[in-house]
C-alpha cells in the first residue's frame, strides 16, 4: 500500500531495534547473576539483612566450636519455644563475641551470622534439595582454629590486669588465643531475664575500661621497643642497613644523647656494651635507642612507612573479628606521614605518635617466624557440620622479606632472649629447652604512670610452632609483666603439643 | 463493518497447546505454593486459578470462533504472566490491597484476578473485534489532543501520593492515566511519521557533526522532550518520562534509521537529565539512592536494598513459591512488593532461573510484536506494532533494571505481573492491537467508509476533523 518511496526501510530498522533489545535484556541477566550468585553469599549474610533478624528469633543456631571439637556456643530450646543462646566457655568471649535478641551480636557471632543462622548460600544441588524440606533453615557449625585450653590458660594469665594475648601460628595463619581482658560473659548478655541491667552496666564503662571493646585487635597502644623489630624489616628489606651496620657515634651518645634537629635523643644502656659500636643483632638484644633511631633516619619515613604496610600497618587486617589499623606516624608534612624527623626517629624505636595493636604485632613476629612470609591470619577452620564442612585453606597474604633477612632478624631475636645481656630484659620468655626468640617493649607514655608491657616473640626459633603478642596496660617493664606471661603461653603450648 | 454472514470457526493448535502447557505449569505452580503455607501436598483452594484459566481458555475460544488469522502466541505469553502475577498476589498479605462491592470486600488476590480478567476479556476483545485501522491513524492529532488533555487533567486535579501526583479519581475508581497515554503516544507517532518519515529521513541541515532533519520536523522531538520533562516536574514521575522518551526515540529510529536522531535525543536526555539533578531533590534522592543504597540502608535507600537482600536469598533456583520471606515481623520486607518490587519477589521465590525465564517471556512479547512489525502491510501498521511492542519491552526492562539497581529506580509496572488496574488495562490493549494486527487477511483500509458505528459518533468526529485540518 502506502511503503514511501525513498524512505529506508523499516524492516532493517526494527532488526536493529531486536537487537538492542536483546543486548539490553543480557545486561537484566548479567544483574540477575551479579546479585544472585556473584554477590548472593554477602547479601545473604549482612548483618543488616531483615531475614537474619527475623531468623534468629525462632530458628535454632549453629555451634561455634574450638579447633578440637570442644563448644564454645550453642542453642537450646527453652520452656517457652524460643531459642536461648549458651557459651559454655565464657574464657573465648573475646573472640566467639555475643548473640543477643536485643543487642545484636558480636564477634564470630557476628561475622558469622548468615552460616549459623543457616541463611548462607547453598549450591544449586542443595538448594534443589531444600526445596522437599519444610524446615527453611539449615543451620552450620563454625568450627574455630582456637585452642580452648590455650585460650583459657592465656585469659586466666592475664586475670585482673587490662591486656591482650595473641598467639597465632606462624606457617598457617592460624589464631591459637586471642585473649582481652577486662572480659564479659556472653551467657548473661544472651539471657532474656538479666540481659538489658548487665548490657547496661558494661555499656556504661568509658573505653579505657570497657570489656566490649576486644583490646587485642582494637586497642591501639605504643608499642615501645617491639617496634625495633618493624624497623629491622624495613632497614633489611629496603637495604638501607646490613646486619653489619655500625655508627661510630652510638657509643658516645649513649651518655650524651643523640640530637635531631636540636631535640635530644637519650638512651641509658651503655653500662652493658661499653665503648664498641654495636651492629644489628647487638642493637636488638641491647634494645639501643640511639642505634635504631640512626638507623631510622638512614631508612627514611616512607620507607619505613611501605614496609611496615606490608606486614598490615595503615590499615584494618582482613579478619573475621573487626580490626583496628596501626599507624607508625601521626600525620605531617614530612615524607611517610611525620612531623619532623624528632618524630621518624623516634618511631624508629617505638617511641613517636606510632600506635599498634597487639594483633599487628603478633603478626610482625609472625611474619619473621615464617621466614618472612605473613599468612593471612584466621580464626575460622571450617563452617558446617561433619564431612559436609567447608574447610578453610591457609592464605598467603604478603611476602615480606627473604628468608635470609629474616633469619638474621631471628637470630637477633633470639639473642634478645637467651644472649648475655637479652637475658636480662626477656629472659623470662625462655621456654625450658626450647631455643626462643622474642623482643620485649615498655611503652613510655609520658606523665604519671606506669608504662605499658609488651613482648613479641616466638618459639622454636627453626620451625616456629607458635608466635604470640603480648600486652599488659600499665604493668611497667616488658619483663615485669608481659615477658614471663609469654613464656609461660609459648611453653603451656608447646607442653600440649608435644 | 462487514456483516457476519456466519461463523466460520479455524483451529489455533498451536495457541491450543501453548495453553495447555502454561496451563500445567501454572496448576503445579499453585500446587507448590499451597503445600509450602500448609507444610504437606495439597492444592488448597484453586478457584482462584482456575476462573483464570477458564477465561484464557474461553478467550482462546473466541479467537477460534472468530476465525481470524491471528497471532498464538500472545496470548499464552501474557497467559503466563498474569497467572505468576496471580501466584504472586495469592502469595502475598490480602491487606495490600482491599475494595468493597457492597457487602463483598476483595482482598489483593481476587482484586488482582478481577483485572487481570478483565484485562482478558479485553485483549480477547480488541483482538477479534479491531479490523480498521482508519479511527487510529486519520485521528492521530485528535489522540495527541485527548493525550494532553489526559494530561492536563492529571497535571491539575490529580491525587497526590508519596509525593508524585500519578492518578486520576473518578468516583470510586481510581487510574494513572499515563498508562493510557504511553497507548496514545506510540498511536499518534506512528500517525505522524508514518506521513512524515520520508522528509525526516532524506532531508538534512548539519549541526556540528551531526545531520538532521529540517527544523521543523525536529520540533516534535523537542515537544516530546519537553512532554518528558514535564511530566518528571510537575508529577515527579520519573518512569513514565524516561519510558514515554525512549519509546518515542525507538519508533523515531524505526521510522526514519537515522541514528543521528537518537544520538541527539540521548544528549537531549542527558542534558535534562543533569539540568533536573540539580534543580530537583526528589531527582537527586533516587540517583543517590540508585548510586549506594547501602549507606542509607535504614532510611532512604531502604527499599532497594530489602531488594537485593530479596535477590541474594534467591540464589540461582530459589526457595520456592511461598518460601521466600516477603513478610517480615508483621511488616512488609520490600515496601511497595506488590507493584514496584514484583520482579525482585519473585526471583526471590523463582530464583534466577524463574527471572531469566520472566526475562525470556518478554523477549518472547517483543520477538511476536516486532515480527507482526515487519510483515505488517504498511508504514503506519509497522510503526504502530513497533511502537506498542517497545512500550511493553522497555517499560519492562526500566523497572526490572530499577529492582536490580542497574538503573535509579524509579516507580513503574512491570506489565502484566504488578498488581493495578490502570496497567494491566492498558497493556491488554496493547497486546490487543498487537493481535489485531497480526492478522493476515487484511481488509482494505484506504478511505473512511459511512457506517451505522460511525454515524453514531458523528458529533464527536466533526470536532476532531476540524482539529485535524487546523493541525495539518
Amino acid at each position: 500500500m502506502n511503503r514511501s518511496g525513498g524512505a529506508p526501510s523499516i524492516g532493517r530498522a526494527i532488526l536493529r531495534l531486536a537487537l538492542a533489545v536483546v543486548v539490553a535484556y543480557a545486561g537484566l541477566g548479567a544483574g540477575l547473576a551479579w546479585w544472585q550468585v556473584f554477590e548472593a553469599q554477602r547479601l545473604t549474610d549482612d548483618p543488616g539483612n531483615p531475614l537474619v533478624l527475623a531468623a534468629s528469633r525462632s530458628a535454632p543456631r549453629g555451634r561455634i566450636l574450638d579447633a578440637a571439637g570442644r563448644v564454645l556456643a550453642r542453642s537450646v530450646k527453652a520452656d517457652d519455644g524460643t531459642m536461648r543462646r549458651e557459651y559454655p566457655a565464657p574464657a573465648a568471649a573475646p573472640v566467639v563475641g555475643y548473640k543477643s535478641l536485643l543487642f545484636g551480636a558480636s564477634g564470630i557471632e557476628r561475622a558469622y551470622d548468615g552460616a549459623l543462622l543457616g541463611l548462607s548460600q547453598l549450591t544449586p544441588a542443595d538448594q534443589l534439595l531444600r526445596k522437599f524440606r519444610p524446615d527453611p533453615y539449615d543451620p552450620q557449625d563454625v568450627t574455630l582454629s582456637i585452642d580452648l585450653r590455650l585460650q583459657t590458660r592465656a585469659m586466666r594469665l592475664l586475670g585482673d590486669r587490662h591486656g591482650a594475648v595473641v598467639a597465632i601460628e606462624p606457617a598457617t595463619g592460624r589464631v591459637l588465643a586471642l585473649a582481652s581482658t577486662p572480659t564479659f560473659d556472653p551467657a548473661r548478655i544472651a539471657d532474656p531475664a538479666g540481659g538489658r541491667a548487665y548490657f547496661e552496666e558494661l555499656q556504661k564503662q568509658p573505653d579505657e575500661s570497657s570489656p566490649l571493646i576486644n583490646r587485642a585487635t582494637q586497642g591501639r597502644y605504643t608499642p615501645g621497643s617491639i617496634f625495633k623489630i618493624v624497623t629491622a624489616v624495613a632497614g633489611l628489606g629496603s637495604g638501607a642497613i646490613s646486619p653489619e651496620t655500625k655508627y661510630e657515634e652510638q657509643p658516645e651518645e649513649e651518655r650524651t644523647g643523640f640530637l635531631v634537629q636540636g631535640y635530644r635523643i637519650r638512651d641509658g644502656h651503655h653500662e652493658f656494651t661499653g665503648d664498641t659500636p654495636l651492629a644489628l643483632a647487638g642493637a636488638v638484644e641491647n634494645s639501643c635507642n640511639i642505634w635504631f633511631a640512626r638507623a631510622g633516619l638512614e631508612i627514611g619515613g616512607p620507607t619505613l612507612v611501605e614496609w611496615a604496610a606490608r606486614m598490615g600497618f595503615g590499615d584494618s587486617i582482613p579478619f573475621e573479628l573487626p580490626t583496628a589499623g596501626s599507624a607508625v606516624s601521626g600525620g605531617g608534612d614530612e615524607p611517610g606521614g611525620f612531623r619532623d624527623r624528632v618524630e621518624l626517629a623516634s618511631a624508629a624505636f617505638g617511641q613517636g605518635r606510632t600506635f599498634v595493636t597487639p594483633l599487628q604485632m603478633a603478626l610482625v613476629a609472625a611474619t619473621v617466624a615464617n621466614d618472612g612470609t605473613l599468612m593471612k591470619p584466621r580464626l575460622v577452620d571450617a563452617v558446617g557440620t561433619g564431612g559436609g564442612a567447608r574447610r578453610i585453606g591457609d592464605e598467603q597474604w604478603r611476602r615480606v622479606l627473604a628468608p635470609d633477612d629474616a633469619g638474621v632478624i631471628k637470630a637477633a631475636m633470639q639473642d634478645a632472649v637467651e644472649g648475655r645481656f637479652g637475658r636480662l630484659f626477656a629472659g623470662g620468655a625462655k621456654v625450658p629447652g626450647v631455643p626462643t626468640a622474642g623482643k620485649s617493649g615498655t611503652a613510655e607514655l609520658g606523665g604519671e604512670g606506669e608504662p605499658h608491657s609488651w613482648f613479641i616473640g616466638f618459639a622454636p626459633v627453626d620451625q616456629p610452632r607458635i608466635a604470640v603478642a603480648v600486652l599488659v596496660e600499665r604493668a611497667g617493664f616488658g619483663r615485669e609483666a608481659a615477658v614471663p606471661l609469654a613464656g609461660d603461653v609459648m611453653e603451656y603450648w608447646l607442653d600440649l603439643e608435644r | 463493518m462487514r456483516a457476519v454472514p456466519g461463523i466460520h470457526p479455524r483451529w489455533r493448535r498451536r495457541e491450543l497447546s501453548l495453553l495447555l502447557a502454561a496451563a500445567g505449569g501454572l496448576f503445579l505452580g499453585w500446587v507448590s505454593l499451597a503445600s509450602t503455607q500448609a507444610g504437606r501436598l495439597t492444592a488448597g483452594d484453586p478457584t482462584l486459578l482456575i476462573v483464570y484459566l477458564a477465561l484464557l481458555f474461553g478467550v482462546h475460544g473466541a479467537f477460534v470462533l472468530a476465525g481470524r488469522r491471528t497471532d498464538q502466541v500472545l496470548l499464552p505469553t501474557v497467559g503466563v504472566l498474569g497467572g505468576l502475577s496471580l501466584l504472586l498476589m495469592a502469595r502475598l498479605p490480602q491487606g495490600l490491597a482491599s475494595q468493597s462491592f457492597g457487602s463483598l470486600e476483595l482482598g489483593l488476590a481476587p482484586l488482582q484476578l478481577l483485572w487481570l480478567g478483565l484485562a482478558v476479556v479485553l485483549l480477547g476483545g480488541l483482538g477479534i473485534a479491531v479490523r480498521n485501522d482508519y479511527w487510529l491513524r486519520y485521528y492521530k492529532y485528535s489522540w495527541a489532543a485527548a493525550g494532553i488533555g489526559l494530561l492536563l487533567l492529571v497535571f491539575f486535579l490529580g491525587e497526590e501520593v508519596n509525593g508524585q501526583r500519578l492518578s486520576l479519581r473518578l468516583g470510586p475508581i481510581s487510574g494513572q492515566p499515563s498508562e493510557l497515554l504511553k497507548v496514545i503516544l506510540v498511536v499518534f507517532l506512528a500517525g505522524y511519521l508514518a506521513d512524515n518519515r520520508a522528509l525526516i529521513a532524506g532531508s538534512s541541515t548539519r549541526l556540528g557533526p551531526l545531520r538532521l532533519p529540517p527544523l521543523p520536523y525536529l520540533l516534535p522531538m523537542l515537544a516530546m522532550w519537553g512532554l518528558a520533562l514535564s511530566i518528571v516536574v510537575v508529577q515527579k514521575d520519573l518512569g513514565a518520562a524516561l519510558l514515554f522518551f525512549s519509546v518515542f526515540l525507538a519508533v523515531l529510529y524505526i521510522a526514519t534509521s537515522r541514528a543521528s536522531l537518537v544520538v541527539l535525543g540521548v544528549l537531549l536526555f542527558l542534558v535534562g537529565a543533569a539540568a533536573l539533578y540539580q534543580l530537583f531533590p526528589h531527582v537527586r534522592d533516587r540517583v543517590d539512592i540508585w548510586l549506594d543504597p547501602f549507606a542509607q540502608a535504614q532510611d532512604r535507600g531502604f527499599q532497594i536494598v530489602r531488594a537485593l537482600y530479596a535477590f541474594g536469598r534467591g540464589g540461582v533456583l530459589g526457595t520456592g513459591l511461598g518460601a521466600g520471606l516477603p513478610q517480615v515481623g508483621g511488616s512488609l520486607a520490600i515496601p511497595a512488593i506488590h507493584t514496584d518490587f514484583v520482579f525482585a519477589a519473585l526471583a526471590e521465590e523463582l530464583g534466577m532461573a524463574g527471572a531469566l525465564a520472566i526475562l525470556a517471556l518478554y523477549l518472547v512479547l517483543a520477538q511476536r510484536g516486532l515480527r507482526i512489525a515487519v510483515l505488517a502491510a504498511d508504514d503506519f501498521r509497522s510503526l504502530l506494532a513497533a511502537g506498542l511492542t517497545t512500550v511493553i519491552v522497555i517499560q519492562a526492562a526500566i523497572i526490572m533494571a530499577g529492582n536490580l539497581k542497574l538503573v535509579p529506580l524509579t516507580g513503574i509496572t512491570l506489565p502484566f505481573i504488578s498488581y493495578g488496574g490502570s496497567s494491566l488495562l492498558a497493556n491488554a490493549i496493547i497486546v490487543g492491537f498487537l493481535i489485531a494486527l497480526s492478522d493476515q487477511g487484511v481488509e482494505p483500509l484506504e478511505a473512511p467508509r459511512p457506517g451505522r458505528r460511525e454515524r453514531l459518533a458523528a458529533g464527536a468526529r466533526s470536532v476532531s476533523d476540524r482539529i485535524e485540518r487546523v493541525v495539518s
